[in-house]
This record gives C-alpha cells, sequence and structure tokens, in this order.
C-alpha cells in the first residue's frame, strides 16, 4: 500500500488527474453539504447544553443574557453563543431579577485539560457553584472533582476577594480556601487555580459593568 | 517464534455466499483478524462509547465500500489507494458532523478517535480486499457485516471494562451500592488486559471447534477404511 | 494553551505516552515487537515521519483557517501523511536498500499509524504554536518509539520462556503491554502542578 506513483508519462498521467480531480470535486461537495445541513443542529445542541448548565448553576434561572467581553474591557449583548473564553452568561429569573454571573474556565489538570463553569455573584463577591464541563481526569479519583459531595460543598460560598487556591483535605482554614480531596491532589489544585485566574480577570469586568447587567441590556 | 507480522493475520477463506455474516463473525475484524486495534482499546470503558464508535465505524465502513465499490471501474490502478483513502477521509469527515449533531457529549468522549477512524485498518483493508473486487451491493453487505461485527466486539469488551471498572452498564448500576469497582478495567492497562482475555476465549473455543471436526473427520474415515 | 516545553515534552513522552496511554499505533506496536532490530528502525521512522507531518500539518492548518475551510481538515492531514510516507520511502530506498527491504510492507503501513494522524488533531484541538509543535511531535514520537523498543526487548526474552501455544502471540503481547502501562502510570503527575 502507497501513496499515489507518478509513471511519468504526461499521456498516462491525464486520466489519473482527471479521475483524481472528480473524486476530490466528489468529496468535497459531499463534506460541504454535511456541513451546512449540520451546522444548525449543533448549534442549537450547544446552546441547550450551555442552558442546562446555567440552569444547574443559578437555581431559579429562567432567562439568560450572554455578554461578550470586548478586548477593552466593554461588554457587548451577544445574540448567539459568541466564542469561548469571551464571553460569559448572566442569569435572571422570571421576573427579570438578576440571580448572578456563570462564567467558564479551564486549566490543565491530572490527565488533560478540565473545563468548568462557576457561578459568581458579584453583590457578595462569592462564588456560588461549580461544575465540570470536560474532563478526562483518573475515574475514581481525580475525576471525583466532578461529583464528591463535599468537594462541591467547597463552593456554595466561596470567597473571591482573596486569592483563591486549594490546601490539603482538612486544611481549610479561611473561606477563600478550597479544601482538595485526597488523593486527588492535582486535579483538586487545578481547579483552585482555574477558579482563580478566572475570578481575577472576570470580577472587576463584571462589577464596572454591574449596573447594566442588572439592568440586562 | 515467529508471529505473521502483517496488517492481518492469515484467517480462514471468506463464505463469500454472506458477505454479511462473514463480517459478523467468521471474519470478525478484532477477533479473526485483530484489526483496528486503537479504538477497541481506547473507547471501550463504557458501552455507550463502545456502541457508538462502532455504529460511527459502520457508517464510514458502509459508505466507502459502496462508493469504492460503484467507481472501481473507472479509477487507474495508480491512483487507487489514494482514491480511497480520498473517500475514506470523506465519510470520516460527513460522520464526524454527524456525531457531533447527534448528541455533544458522545461527540466529546469519542474525542480524536472519530477523525482517527482514517486511519482503521480495517476500513482500508476492506477496500482493497474486497469492495475494490466486489459488485455494490455485496459490497455494502459486507461494509455492514464488518461494521456491526467491529462493533459487537468493541461491546463485548466494553461490557466487561463498565461491569468491572465501574459497576453499570449503559450507565445502570449492576451491582448494588456496596461495590467497590475494579477501577484498572477502565484505565489503558485494563484494555489490554480485557482485550487478551477475549482474544484468548475466542480462540480456544475455535481450536476446541477445530479439534471436534478433525475427530469427527478421524472417526469417519476410520469407518469408511473399516467398511472397504 | 501557556504549557512550557518541558511539559509538553514530558506529558507527549512519559505521562500520556501514544501508544501505553493514549493507545495508538497499535497494529504496529503488537506486529512489530518481535524482534529488537525491527522495533527501533520501525519507531526511527515512524519518528521521522511524525515529526515531518507534524510540521508541515502546522502550516497547512494555519492556511486552512485563512481561507476557512476548517472542514478539509481531516483530509488535508491524511495527504500530508501520505506524501510524507511516500518520500521517507524513497528517501530510505536510496540512502539505505538494505533498510528498506527490512523494513519491507511496514514502511506504507505507517499511513494507517493513528499515531501519525493523532498529532496533527492534537496539534490543532490545543493550538499549538511551531516550536510547542515540533517538541510535541518528536516527544510523542519518541514515546511510541521507546515503547515498542521496550516491548520487543521484553519478548525476546519472553520467547525463551516455556508459555502454551494457545497464549503465545498476540493475547501475550497484550498482557506484556498491560504491565508496561500500569509502569508508565506511575509517571502521572509528573508534571505537577503545571
Amino acid at each position: 500500500m502507497s501513496g499515489p506513483v507518478n509513471t511519468g508519462h504526461t499521456s498516462a498521467a491525464i486520466p489519473m488527474i482527471k479521475v483524481l480531480g472528480i473524486v476530490s470535486l466528489l468529496c468535497g461537495v459531499l463534506i460541504v453539504i454535511t456541513q451546512i445541513t449540520t451546522l444548525g443542529r449543533i448549534r442549537h445542541n450547544q446552546e441547550l447544553l450551555m442552558r442546562e448548565s446555567v440552569e444547574q448553576l443559578l437555581p431559579g434561572f429562567q432567562k439568560q443574557i450572554v455578554y461578550g467581553v470586548e478586548p477593552s474591557g466593554d461588554l457587548k449583548v451577544l445574540q448567539g453563543l459568541g466564542v469561548e473564553g469571551h464571553r460569559f452568561f448572566a442569569g435572571y429569573d422570571n421576573s427579570g431579577n438578576f440571580l448572578g454571573v456563570v462564567i467558564e474556565t479551564s486549566d490543565r489538570g491530572y490527565a488533560d485539560v478540565i473545563q468548568a463553569m462557576y457561578a459568581y455573584s458579584p453583590d457578595s463577591q462569592t462564588i456560588t457553584g461549580f461544575q465540570v464541563v470536560d474532563m478526562r481526569e483518573t475515574p475514581g479519583l481525580g475525576n471525583r472533582i466532578g461529583s464528591d459531595k463535599d468537594f462541591l460543598d467547597n463552593f456554595k460560598s466561596l470567597d473571591a476577594k482573596h486569592p483563591i487556591s486549594a490546601v490539603k483535605h482538612g486544611a481549610k482554614k479561611n473561606p477563600w480556601e478550597i479544601d482538595a480531596i485526597s488523593g486527588a491532589t492535582v486535579s483538586s489544585r487545578a481547579v483552585g487555580r482555574m477558579l482563580n485566574k478566572s475570578v481575577q480577570a472576570m470580577a472587576p469586568i463584571v462589577a464596572k459593568n454591574l449596573d447594566r447587567i442588572k439592568r440586562g441590556n | 517464534m515467529s508471529e505473521p507480522i502483517s496488517c492481518h493475520t492469515p484467517t480462514a477463506p471468506p463464505t463469500t455466499d454472506n458477505p454479511f455474516l462473514n463480517g459478523l463473525w467468521k471474519q470478525n475484524p478484532v477477533f479473526v483478524q485483530v484489526l483496528g486495534m486503537c479504538p477497541t482499546l481506547a473507547i471501550t470503558n463504557s458501552v455507550r462509547n463502545a456502541i457508538a464508535m462502532g455504529l460511527a465505524t459502520t457508517f464510514v465502513l458502509v459508505f466507502s465500500n459502496t462508493l469504492i465499490s460503484a467507481v472501481r471501474k473507472l479509477i487507474p490502478n495508480q491512483v487507487r489507494i489514494a482514491s480511497y483513502i480520498a473517500i475514506i477521509a470523506t465519510s470520516v469527515t460527513i460522520v464526524d458532523y454527524l456525531v457531533k449533531a447527534i448528541s455533544i457529549p458522545v461527540y466529546k468522549a469519542l474525542g480524536p478517535f472519530i477523525p482517527l477512524i482514517v486511519a482503521n485498518c480495517i476500513i482500508l483493508e476492506r477496500a482493497e480486499a474486497y469492495a475494490a473486487k466486489k459488485p455494490v451491493v455485496k459490497s455494502m453487505l459486507d461494509g455492514f457485516g464488518m461494521g456491526f461485527g467491529f462493533a459487537f466486539a468493541l461491546t463485548c469488551l466494553g461490557t466487561v471494562r463498565e461491569v468491572l471498572g465501574a459497576g453499570t452498564w449503559l450507565g445502570f448500576p449492576v451491582f448494588g451500592p456496596h461495590f467497590e469497582p475494579w477501577v484498572l478495567f477502565v484505565l489503558p492497562p485494563g484494555g489490554f488486559i480485557a482485550l487478551a482475555i477475549w482474544l484468548l476465549t475466542f480462540s480456544s473455543w475455535r481450536s476446541w471447534r477445530m479439534k471436534r471436526k478433525l475427530a469427527e473427520e478421524n472417526s469417519q474415515l476410520v469407518r469408511v477404511s473399516e467398511v472397504a | 494553551m501557556n504549557e512550557s516545553l518541558s511539559h509538553i515534552f514530558l506529558d507527549a513522552f512519559l505521562i500520556n505516552n501514544f501508544v501505553l496511554c493514549v493507545f495508538l499505533g497499535m497494529c504496529s506496536f503488537i506486529g512489530l515487537s518481535g524482534k529488537f532490530s525491527t522495533a527501533w528502525r520501525m519507531g526511527l521512522s515512524v519518528m521521522f515521519v511524525i515529526t515531518a507531518s507534524g510540521i508541515l500539518s502546522y502550516y497547512m492548518n494555519q492556511l486552512l483557517i485563512a481561507v476557512h475551510a476548517e472542514y478539509l481538515r481531516i483530509i488535508t492531514y491524511i495527504v500530508i501523511i501520505a506524501a510524507t510516507v511516500q518520500l521517507t520511502e524513497m528517501f530510505i530506498k536510496k540512502t539505505s536498500p538494505a533498510l528498506f527491504r527490512e523494513l519491507g510492507v511496514y514502511l506504507p503501513l505507517i499511513t494507517t499509524n493513528c499515531a501519525v494522524l493523532y498529532v496533527p488533531l492534537m496539534l490543532t484541538a490545543r493550538n499549538y504554536n511551531l516550536v510547542q509543535s515540533t517538541v510535541f511531535s518528536i516527544s510523542g514520537s519518541g514515546g511510541y518509539c521507546a515503547a515498542i523498543c521496550l516491548l520487543s526487548l521484553v519478548r525476546e526474552r519472553i520467547d525463551l520462556s516455556d508459555v502454551t501455544s494457545l497464549a503465545k502471540g498476540t493475547a501475550l503481547t497484550l498482557v506484556l503491554a498491560a504491565i508496561l502501562s500500569m509502569a508508565f502510570m506511575g509517571f502521572a503527575g509528573m508534571g505537577g502542578g503545571a
């Protein structure tokens, strides 16, 4: 089995080139048709998944506005989902009351990148919820960061005014510390790092535009 | 001891009258031909992923077998492999979008292994050994057979790994709440071990059947020679 | 991702070894690890193909992004790999006909080696720049080479032992690979916390 072999004769090369050209054209057409027909459905699925995640993090959630963060630090209301990394979700209940914002973050864990979302309340400057979106951590050890009840309790009211970090299991003294899962230190530390860096970056932006976000425009 | 070192081991001559059953059992791509090892080991840590990967590969096999068989007489010999690879890569791109459109969690779980279906030995082997020579309907059936055979093998492996390694089957708990999962089985070494055990099971079953057949034939010969 | 080069190197070589942890290149891993001499030659050829096609894929990816044709990625990478393997074949044939004869049919089979296609897919997914891509390609393929050489050394020893004929061959190789994989699990977490 080898790649295309050139016979060297131009007369014999032409039918080969013709055939390859037709095959490539056919393949290209098929790919483009597939992409066009599935694009809408894929986007719909992604939005649905996002809504579910936000719903879990903000109890009482009914409506959301997706804000895109411009490089200048200004906010822009997005129609669709926008680009990952430069957006956050503001959640409201059905009377239009502001519930909080949900921000995405990610960092390198034990095996691969961990992607997560967390709920942040700008009024109390605390993190009120945490949810893993995607991870490849060790089953039974690292991947307990997504399901271990005691670990997730850390995020019921995590102080974001001070730098957040994970400490050894049982050594938590301050409200800005996370009690790591014993046996899953690397994964727990990754969670601490990703929350810290995200909150440091996003909290000022949210605070600056808080009136606008609360109004919902 | 030298092992037959080729992409696949020599197998029993295929039964050409039913390509579907052939691919499903007699020339099962994983247990008999020992092809397509990469996804077999990587994706089988849960039954859901195993079935999804099996179906995706079946789609690619059927699509590429059918298309290649349809155009087999039009493609000159020298550009044969290049065209096959182009068609296979196209069907993999299509299945990539389809899986994403059907279920994003499954898409994330399968990860880079969907595009890696292109490098799955099974597909190119079937294209060259079968689809390039046989008519369209037979090639399509062969695609289904090999694909379902592959899915069956993946499910066998996935069952063992998920039941032992997580205590569930397709997400449903199999044992009670006090079951301590044998986590090794959903980790890489477990994949190797589970596949080794399945291969041993099937090859010993086959050799037992072969011995029985030989014993029957021998006893028949003895009877014939006694009569004569 | 802002990963340090040493981290990328360790990760691809040891922590997430292509063969023993990510399960790539299995067909050739099982089929070619019978003898050490075959194994290291195959390992080096694969290293060359992966590094060359990794760098080429990086540039092609930039081009595809520029023309908004990301859906052509899979086809493009496969074409690059097939071309690289073809070139490698011709190069080896010219420089060392003996090596060419020894590797025989496995050289073109590198095209269907999952590990080779995995590298450009990962470079794209993790958004590595050129230097990171090169380090990733070299260390990942080095990990493949190391794993196949290790296994071949073990298998050469086992050949001298008494194993039931039923278990000989693929099943035994897989069990040996399982033990190697368990050993490599010990490297996990070596990256520390970034």
